[in-house]
């Protein structure tokens, strides 16, 4: 479903990532993980299309909904129409635009690059309280501004809330875990399995630690870095990792 | 023919940045066809002014009478002696709202204005300036006890220039709002000086959005004569292409004003870098026992909060139409009435499609011309996402 080859990319003229390639099938979850500084956030920045990230060489191809395409050709707004979802380590604050405004411009934005007619204000706060309430974020958190004055753990369930809105067929989450007790993890998890775990969907999990990979069990486990893929195993390497150390493991 | 105008220089501190090229520009404009302008949706006096003239025939005057005013010997505001309305309101009496239409048809216009409204009587007074020329306009404001006025003023002249100097007496307790709107192609100068009594409430305020070459300024002075008064001034500036927007607003605080609440929040966004915001907040306090916050920043729009919009699917343009008119909307949003409000905002909105779009069309940039000046400094410059906030 995601080809990535010999992917390399730079920002300000520095080389981060360094030739990675990655495959993932649909119906696959795949784990990345690795030390700080490796490249794993400036693949999922790079995957997403942020400007200031310069792909110098490889290619990514997203074979999606609408069928393979070169991801790396489209402009930011396509991607996420395509099916791409990036869910954010550090989700920005916009004040003085609302959730709801928000979400609702980003589902209707990509359902208009479908040809699909738009959401009615009804009709998408129904399907914005139902992902609020599976997510236990609090209603009246929908009509705040995105993400102002949020914990970190509540940016968190508000980046799947988006995700269960905008029901992406591919979203790489970055570290999704982190900023979160034990009991939103479990709730984050079970998430991620209610709105990723299809045959016809994949999700790339970027985190630091193995305890998300309990709720969502991953098909595969990579270990990325200074910007490649190091190793890749089944869901034991994380284990392994969390045991061992990256520097073991991967030496 | 160009006017010879007297008007001071720009060496002068209050006039540094006053376009007063654009006046005797705008006043010698060709004359254009009288644009059409629909009233909004409001009960209450009608009043449509064409070159400064009551067009009566489709005005309703209400409670509203035309007579000779008196001006201040403001170098604009003096300009503006003679005929001119008046809206008096006797002690707690209660006025629909008064819509005045400003149409101008080329050359210049000059009109003077007075509102007095007796001890708890409230008032609503929507404002429009359309067409070409230079319109000027005198307003003395004169509040009883307990008093409110609510004031809303737009400029949506396609060219030429606006000037308005306001002259306000809130009375004890009394509460003055005004916001005022610059989203046409015309210049504008907002010169207003406001006293406030014991207990009083001023809140003048806005947003002026800039494109082209135009270059439009508030220069406003808040002056606490009384104690436990307090006043607002929030203003939001947005500059695209060469344009300049400038910002100055003074809150002065007299040696027995204690207890005062000042708070000015100064902001400019630049659409692009070839375009300047100019910043000025000042406090001149001589009580001791104050509150008064200032807030002054010049930025672009927030790089991450685009790229994560459009992560979500929101084109780039649209995304940058929801953050400027979300940084636009704390000024807007200070209008009470509904359907003024929402007037105001649509306005807004096509200022912001109309330059928006033509900043997706323009490439490149030089660097940035950002100047911000704060209290007691010379101008600096500063990077686009340069700031500075105080506290004094
Ligand atoms: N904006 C930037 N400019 C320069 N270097 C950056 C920038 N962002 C990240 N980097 C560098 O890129 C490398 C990878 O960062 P990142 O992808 O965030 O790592 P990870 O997510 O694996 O911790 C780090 O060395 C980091 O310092
Ligand atoms: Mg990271």
């Amino acid at each position: 479903m995601l080809r990535i080859e010999n992917l390399h990319a730079e920002i300000d003229g520095k080389e981060i990532l360094k030739g990675l390639t990655l495959e993932v099938n649909a119906g696959e979850v795949h784990a990345i993980m690795g030390p700080n500084g490796a490249g794993k956030s400036t693949l999922g920045y790079v995957l997403g299309g942020r400007p200031g990230y310069e792909v110098t060489a490889g290619s990514v191809t997203f074979n999606g909904p609408e069928g393979p395409c070169d991801l790396l050709e489209k402009e930011p707004h396509e991607r996420a129409a395509a099916g791409l979802f990036l869910g954010f380590q550090y989700p920005v604050e916009i004040p003085g635009v609302s959730n709801v405004q928000f979400l609702r411009e980003s589902l209707n934005a990509q359902r208009a690059g479908r040809d699909e007619k738009p959401l009615s204000g009804a009709e998408f706060l129904k399907l914005a309280r139902a992902q609020a309430d599976a997510l236990g974020l609090a209603q009246d958190m929908l009509k705040r501004p995105v993400n102002v004055g949020f914990s970190g753990g509540e940016k968190k369930r508000n980046e799947m809330v988006q995700m269960g809105i905008i029901d992406p067929a591919f979203a790489i989450l970055d570290e999704t875990d982190s900023g979160l007790d034990i009991d939103a993890l479990r709730i984050v998890g079970d998430g991620i399995n209610r709105i990723m775990r299809r045959p016809d969907k994949a999700v790339l999990l970027i985190t630091h630690y193995q305890r998300l990979l309990d709720y969502v069990k991953p098909d595969r486990v990579h270990v990325l870095a200074d910007g490649r893929i190091t190793r890749s195993g089944g869901a034991e390497l994380a284990h392994q990792l969390e045991r061992e150390g990256y520097a073991e493991v991967v030496a | 023919m160009t006017a010879v105008l007297d008007l001071p220089s720009t060496r002068e501190e209050a006039w540094r940045w006053a376009d007063l090229g654009a006046l005797s520009a705008a006043a010698a404009l060709a004359p254009v066809a009288a644009p059409a302008h629909e009233f909004l949706d409001l009960p209450g006096a009608r009043l449509l002014f064409v070159d400064g003239v009551l067009d009566e025939a489709r005005s309703q005057l209400h409670r509203v009478e035309l007579t000779d005013l008196p001006t201040s010997d403001h170098a604009l505001g003096r300009r503006a002696a003679g005929k001119g309305w008046r809206l008096s309101l006797d002690a707690r009496a209660a006025a629909d709202p008064v819509q005045v239409v400003h149409v101008a048809t080329g050359r210049e216009n000059h009109l003077p204005a007075h509102i007095h409204l007796g001890d708890d009587a409230v008032a609503q007074v929507v404002e429009t300036f359309v067409g070409a020329g230079w319109q000027n306009r005198h307003l003395s404001v004169t509040l009883g006890k307990g008093a409110r006025l609510m004031r809303s003023v737009r400029l949506l002249q396609p060219a030429g220039f606006v000037s308005l100097r306001e002259e306000a007496d809130v009375g004890a307790a009394a509460s003055l709002v005004a916001v005022f709107l610059g989203a046409g192609g015309q210049g504008s100068r907002i010169d207003a000086r406001l006293t406030l009594g014991d207990g009083a409430f001023g809140d003048y305020g806005g947003a002026l959005l800039t494109a082209g070459e135009q270059r439009q300024e508030c220069a406003v002075r808040v002056n606490h004569a009384q104690p436990d008064g307090s006043s607002r001034q929030l203003w939001r500036a947005v500059a695209a292409d060469r344009s300049q927007a400038s910002l100055a607003a003074a809150v002065e605080v007299a040696r027995h004003a204690q207890k005062t609440d000042g708070e000015q929040s100064l902001r400019g966004l630049l659409l692009h870098r070839t375009a300047t915001v100019n910043l000025k907040p000042e406090l001149e306090i001589f009580a001791d026992d104050v509150k008064c916050a200032h807030g002054a920043t010049v930025g672009e729009l927030d790089a991450r909060a685009l790229f994560y919009m459009e992560s979500r699917g929101i084109p780039r343009a649209r995304a940058q139409a929801l953050l400027t008119r979300a940084f636009v909307n704390d000024a807007l949003e200070r209008i009470g009435d509904e359907t003024t409000r929402a007037a105001f905002e649509a306005d807004a909105d096509a200022w912001l499609e109309a330059s928006l779009s033509r900043r997706e069309r323009s490439v490149g940039s030089t660097a940035p011309r950002a100047v911000e000046i704060l209290p007691g400094a010379e101008p600096t410059q500063l990077g686009p996402l340069g700031a500075a906030e105080g506290e004094g």
